[in-house]
């Protein structure tokens, strides 16, 4: 496992907190539950694990430039997230006498709150925006997320991803918003899933008519 | 070290292998004439693709990736651009129609004539088409019928006349469709099951497309889809006169004593520089690479990049922009089923009036809101975190669909892609920048189709419904023309009418970038039909000589 890990006992601590307020347990499991910080753990500590193999038995090698670039951004949210720790402990101490991982969680809550705000991000943006509302359809470039947006993003990942990630354990993720999903990255690559049984109940009768004809 | 030597010249080089570029390839290479095909990205089979969201939507597995391929965005000239992946398309064998969900409505006869429709627009350059949608209709056959598309013939009122049915039957319905079909119907609007690329039922020796929730902006591991790399590129390889080769970057046109296109200089697998020579180039980049690569080919003759002499290359670019009214439903749709985006469509305010305010409409459909698959899946004003975040995932994920639109943008000559002064790419060169604010029209148009949308939304029982208003354009749906305008006159169009550079007579271009406007329409199925037009004339050119 420790090739699968990034962080210090500490600041593994530190973010599986904060994550565990950004996907709360309810009745429901939350980013806790998933291990969404195992997800993010195996993320940082190298370039090893960014794309898993379509069909679900492995990783891909990267090489190349591609590599390079994975590196750079890899190397990025390393900082952002050991600078982030550290700010989190700097503020919770100056507000409440203690480190972030060992406060209340409504003090937690408003620790994250003032990182947010600090970021520029409000309470009203979407998932991994730090700013302003994304256009439909597209995602902010991860390189371009500060470590609140960061934050937020990968603990939604580690909910919400295939779990051959590391994250979304026993699917519990998907559980929680109802998404059956297929069984495996395996059954969509062969063919398998399919999800008409999803589509309308009531579908138009079309003519069989001659189809091959070129 | 020896330099490697040139590979041989062929008769017709095509820069990209994408939609348009494969097309071309098919036409050309079935009429028996050697096509080398230089693709810069790689050459991915099914194999390579998956149901994976995480790679795939958010870790560019298949989009370009932002460090290596970055573009840059201003609104004026006065501004510092900023680095921003502009209106991406995945640079693959394939292009953009591997990850596609293929949306195929054709253009109607009126975006031909827009410049006529319309009248003088201040601030926009209108222009008309110097080809009809007669000119260009059997060609929306030839690749209907080619590439399989599921529709219905005449279900689309607005369309223009068909010379042959669509070749299967429309997809199935999904919820999503369902729901926008009840919400025309009860507004007395016309829908219609949008025409996809995908198989209904098994066509031409291929089975039906697997319908599954990774779809659009996932690449196809069963290869029941139909794409460029499912039917062009295996079509054109058949002929045995198709040279495709992957992970060739061209960096330049070089062109000969005459100001003719003498080859491709190019980057091949190896990362050696070489020149492909060819009677015949055609560009197939897409309009903003495309764009790019004539700016790229300074010489002596042509010190503004090859071919524009005007300034014009680069210039009236427009991208489209996408958006949408959402809303929930009690009972569940389950947007994620076909990937959200197996649809229904409207035309009805598409066309040109008057009576409205302002210049055109755009096409309306039901689809899922963003991309709904988990990780990516959001409500305008969710809040990024907590309680009231994880409830609204929970209760709104199977029950929210969205009514969505793009905006036919106006042309402007101040729009434009240019070559970025400072920020460069993996390969060391200079970048697309984009500078573009969208004219007013574009604002006022799609207001008024996103309250619409939202009507639809209320008339089939949607409740929460929130209009997402465009006020910039992001470039989000990939669509791109106009950078090379085809037209009759030189001083006013970069390409004739059968976009051939009018500078450089062995020179085409087939992608969007020919088009003089953006129609209100999703481009492919249009950017294909006229490659496949324009590859037929250069056969028919070659058999004549």
């Amino acid at each position: 496992m420790t090739a699968e890990r990034f962080f210090d006992a500490h600041q593994r601590a530190t973010i599986e907190a904060a994550m565990a307020r950004i996907i709360p347990t309810d009745d429901l499991p939350g980013a806790r539950e998933a291990g969404s910080i195992d997800f993010l753990d195996r993320y940082l500590a190298g370039i090893g694990s960014i794309y898993a193999r379509p069909d679900g038995s492995g990783f891909e090698v990267l090489a190349g430039k591609r590599a390079e670039a994975w590196q750079r951004r890899i190397d990025a949210i390393r900082a952002r997230y050991v600078a982030g720790v550290v700010t989190l402990d700097r503020l919770s101490r100056a507000s409440f006498g203690s480190e972030f991982a060992l406060l209340e969680t409504s003090q937690q809550d408003r620790i994250l709150t003032e990182v947010e705000r600090s970021e520029g991000g409000s309470t009203g943006s979407g998932e991994g925006q730090d700013g302003d509302a994304p256009p439909l359809q597209q995602t902010k470039a991860e390189i371009d997320l500060g470590f609140f947006g960061l934050l937020c993003l990968h603990t939604r990942q580690g909910f919400y991803a295939d779990p051959i990630y590391g994250g979304n354990r026993d699917r519990v993720g998907w559980q929680t918003i109802g998404f059956p999903g297929p069984t495996s990255l395996a059954e969509v690559h062969s063919g398998r899933y399919s999800t008409l049984a999803w589509f309308a109940e009531s579908q138009p009768e079309h003519d069989a008519g001659a189809g091959d004809e070129a | 070290m020896k330099p490697k030597p040139n590979p041989p010249k062929v008769a017709v080089c095509i820069i990209g292998a994408g939609a348009s570029g494969a097309a071309a390839a098919k036409v050309l290479t079935e009429r028996g004439i050697d096509v080398v095909a230089l693709e810069k990205g790689p050459w991915r089979t099914r194999e390579t693709f998956g149901g994976d969201e995480l790679a795939n939507i958010n870790r560019y597995n298949l989009w370009p990736d932002p460090l290596l391929n970055p573009r840059t965005v201003r609104t004026s000239p006065d501004e510092e651009p900023t680095v921003d992946l502009f209106c991406p398309v995945p640079q693959m064998v394939g292009g953009g129609t591997v990850h596609w969900q293929g949306w195929l409505p054709r253009f109607t006869e009126n975006d031909f004539r827009m410049r006529t429709v319309v009248g003088d627009l201040p601030g926009a350059t209108l222009a008309d088409w110097p080809i009809s949608y007669a000119d260009l209709e059997p060609y929306y056959s030839k690749v209907e019928w080619a590439f399989g598309v599921s529709g219905q013939a005449g279900a689309n009122g607005f369309e223009g006349p068909r010379s042959r049915d669509y070749p299967c039957p429309p997809m199935p319905v999904s919820r999503y469709a369902e729901k926008f079909h009840l919400g025309c119907r009860e507004l007395g609007w016309n829908s219609f099951q949008t025409p996809q690329a995908a198989l209904s039922r098994p066509f031409n020796g291929r089975p039906a497309t697997v319908i599954s929730a990774f779809a659009q902006q996932h690449g196809d591991p069963t290869g029941t889809r139909s794409s460029a790399l499912n039917v062009f590129v295996p079509d054109a390889l058949r002929t045995g006169h198709y040279d495709l080769r992957p992970d060739s970057y061209v960096r330049e046109i070089a062109v000969d004593g005459r100001g003719r296109a003498r080859g491709a200089v190019y980057a091949d697998a190896d990362g050696d520089l070489v020149e492909q020579q060819a009677e015949v180039i055609i560009l197939a980049c897409g309009a903003v690479e495309s764009a790019r690569l004539l700016l790229l080919s300074r010489s002596g003759r042509f010190p503004n990049g090859l071919a524009n002499g005007s300034d014009l290359v680069g210039r009236n670019v427009t991208f489209h922009e996408y958006s949408a009214a959402v809303g929930v439903f009690d009972d569940p749709i389950y947007a994620w089923a076909g990937g959200g985006y197996v649809s229904a469509s409207s035309f009805q305010f598409y066309e040109h009036d008057e009576s409205r305010g302002h210049a055109s409409g755009g096409h309306i459909a039901a689809a899922g809101v963003g991309i709904p698959l988990p990780i990516n899946w959001s409500l305008p004003g969710r809040p990024a975190w907590g309680p009231e975040a994880k409830r609204i995932d929970r209760d709104y994920f199977n029950h929210s669909m969205a009514v969505a639109m793009v905006i036919h943008d106006m042309p402007q000559h101040e729009n434009r892609v240019d070559l970025d002064e400072r920020v460069t790419d993996a390969w060391g060169l200079p970048v697309a920048r984009i500078t573009l604010k969208p004219h007013l029209n574009d604002l006022a148009q799609g207001r008024f189709l996103i309250d619409r949308n939202a009507e639809i939304l209320e008339a089939a029982g949607a409740t929460g419904i929130q209009k997402v208003y465009i006020d910039r354009v992001t470039g989000n749906c990939s669509h791109q023309h106009g950078t090379t305008r085809m037209g009759d006159d030189p001083t006013s169009s970069v390409l004739d009418r059968w976009c051939r550079a009018h500078e450089v007579d062995n020179l085409y271009v087939v992608d969007g970038g020919p088009f003089p406007t953006a129609t209100g329409a999703n481009p492919t199925l249009s950017i294909m039909a006229n490659a496949w037009r324009v590859a037929e004339h250069i056969a028919d050119g070659r058999g004549a000589s």
